[in-house]
């Protein structure tokens, strides 16, 4: 099949070529027959003025008019005609004026009905050839509407739709190209593109599977030895293997704390990888966050208390959130245990509930610490990033809470983040959009004093 | 108070024995797959079955299943196992006694058991 471009010239150029003739047949018959009518009428006047053949002398009006007709006439011979005539008349002879006279009056009677015969073959070769250019225009604006269409329109409207179907990860392997025309090279040029992608996508997909198996028998293989170690190092720590000297316990000790660091760096590594990877489907469901806030506070309470440290809860709406409670809890606990840590001994953190100007609930936990520098203030939620230089020996964590914090929130379509002045304390807060208020459960007091 | 112990990982199994013997005071006997523990169980005198879930050959709660099936007055039997969810436990406190989640704490292992005992007596 030949290309669009092509077949369209071809067929434009028949379109133009057989109206254009047949357009030109019809103003030729046209112009003929204003011709023809044009003589008749010059011929029927001529007739009527020449009836008196004795008025026609040399010098009258009427010869010279008859002169003026002279070079209208056609064709040659009636023009012969008349001119015979006029001569006739001005040479004086009667007689052979009179036979040219009637010569050229039978003769113009004769012309006349040829002519009223060619008229109406005029006539109907008009209207014929022009209902014919008519009808081909009609004819040729239907077929290339209808071509434009069969092979333009259509072929790209399927393959719009065919593309949109990719979009929406319908594509089904039919690599089906209709023509190799313009369309289907664009189509066959589109089945190249979906089958990279496809191809691609599988490919991540693999990666993305070898990377969750890595996840997983990482998990394990790193857990298992650990957990021995840590089991063994406790045990030999309750002295059922004998009593040990102070360097032993001293050696013993730095094991076991360096153990639980590396626990902790694992898992929180893995965890972070999971989320990072959506590997770690969120359980969402309708959670009372009232409840979720006062697990979070009792369960910190040791912690505090070693710090020295109160937990306060300013307000505490009774509400419920849509949300993955554990994974919730965890960040709060996270941030609850961030400002214990950095607070000084003796003062007080803060827990505020509430709804912000964008309709979401906002969580904000306030410390009184060093704060953080404003050159900090993103980088804490990034991997492995803790403010510069920490000298509060509670204060050893992996590097990760943060940013696990972080990964979760946006997870649930939140926002966390930092607002601090150094020297004043940090205000860290975060944001869950799906929230209600709870009329069943009565809410928290509005102090809750946690030593 | 004899204590059969099924569990797959060696370095485990010595330090939940050594926890159980020297901290419990417990008299442990140690098999390390699913079908020996079923074998142990039948046709010796134990006092408490503890079973590892993820175990070769038979896993922890087919054994429970089997054991409970087959001994016409069965001893209590508890589970220890990583996997956390729900559903998990679940099933773990609905075949079993009780269930001790992995990690467990070799200093804390008696106390354990002694109150998942005492919720049974």
């Amino acid at each position: 099949m030949k290309s669009i471009r092509v077949r369209l010239f071809i067929l434009l150029s028949l379109f133009a070529g057989t109206t254009l003739t047949l357009s030109w047949v019809t103003y030729s018959s046209f112009k003929a027959l204003m011709d023809s009518r044009r003589q008749l009428e010059l011929s029927y006047t001529i007739r009527d003025e020449v009836e008196q053949v004795g008025a026609l002398k040399p010098g009258t009006e009427l010869y010279r008019r008859m002169q003026s007709y002279g070079p209208l006439l056609q064709p040659d011979r009636r023009r012969q005609e008349l001119t015979d005539m006029l001569q006739a008349a001005a040479g004086n002879h009667a007689a052979q004026l009179n036979v040219r006279h009637k010569t050229f009056v039978k003769n113009e009677a004769e012309y006349q009905r040829f002519m009223r015969e060619e008229m109406n073959y005029l006539e109907s070769k008009l209207l014929y050839y022009g209902s014919l250019a008519l009808f081909t225009m009609l004819f040729g604006f239907v077929a290339l509407q209808l071509f434009i269409s069969r092979s333009v329109v259509r072929p790209l409207h399927v393959l719009s739709r065919k593309m949109v179907d990719f979009l929406h990860d319908r594509y089904t392997y039919q690599f089906h190209v209709p023509s190799n025309d313009e369309v289907g090279q664009m189509q066959a040029t589109f089945n190249s593109l979906a089958q990279r992608v496809i191809s691609n996508m599988e490919q991540l997909k693999t990666l993305d599977q070898a990377k969750s198996e890595f996840l997983s028998i990482a998990s394990h293989e790193l857990r298992t030895p650990l957990t021995s170690i840590k089991g063994s190092l406790s045990l030999m720590r309750t002295g059922v293997v004998g009593k040990m000297n102070e360097m032993a316990d001293n050696l013993l000790t730095i094991a076991e704390n360096e153990t639980d660091r590396l626990i902790r760096l694992i898992n929180d590594i893995l965890d972070l990888a999971k989320i990072e990877a959506r590997k770690l489907p969120l359980h969402q469901d309708w959670h009372s966050f009232t409840d979720l806030v006062k697990t979070s506070l009792d369960s910190l309470q040791g912690l505090a208390g070693q710090a020295d440290v109160h937990l306060q809860c300013d307000s505490m709406p009774a509400m419920e959130a849509y949300m993955d409670s554990d994974r919730v809890q965890q960040v709060l606990t996270n941030l609850l245990s961030n400002a214990i840590k950095f607070s000084p001994a003796g003062q007080t953190v803060h827990v505020q509930c509430e709804i912000n100007d964008r309709n979401e609930l906002l969580v904000t936990v306030r410390d009184h610490g060093r704060g953080i520098a404003p050159e900090d203030q993103e980088a804490i939620f990034q991997k492995f990033r803790q403010a510069t230089s920490v000298s509060n020996p509670l204060v050893k964590g992996t590097g990760l809470g943060l940013a696990i914090a972080k990964a979760l929130v946006d997870q649930h379509g939140g926002m966390i983040g930092v607002r601090s002045t150094p020297g004043e304390g940090s205000s860290f807060y975060f944001t869950l959009p799906e929230w209600r208020y709870n009329q069943q459960r009565p809410a928290l007091p509005g102090t809750e004093k946690v030593a | 108070m004899r204590i059969l112990l099924a569990e797959d990982d060696p370095n485990i199994s010595i330090i939940a024995k050594i926890s159980l013997e020297k901290l419990g005071g417990f008299d442990v006997t140690v098999v390390s797959d699913g079908e020996a523990a079923l074998n142990e169980a039948l046709t010796q005198k134990y006092d408490l079955i503890l079973l590892d879930e993820m175990m070769p050959k038979m896993n922890g709660l087919r054994v429970c299943q089997e054991y409970k099936a087959r001994c016409p007055s069965p001893k209590p039997v508890i589970f220890l196992s990583a996997k956390s969810q729900e559903s998990d436990i679940r099933e773990f406190t609905d075949n079993g006694t009780g269930f001790i989640p992995k990690p467990f704490d070799p200093r804390k292992l008696p106390e354990q058991i002694a109150a998942l005992l005492k919720g049974v007596a």
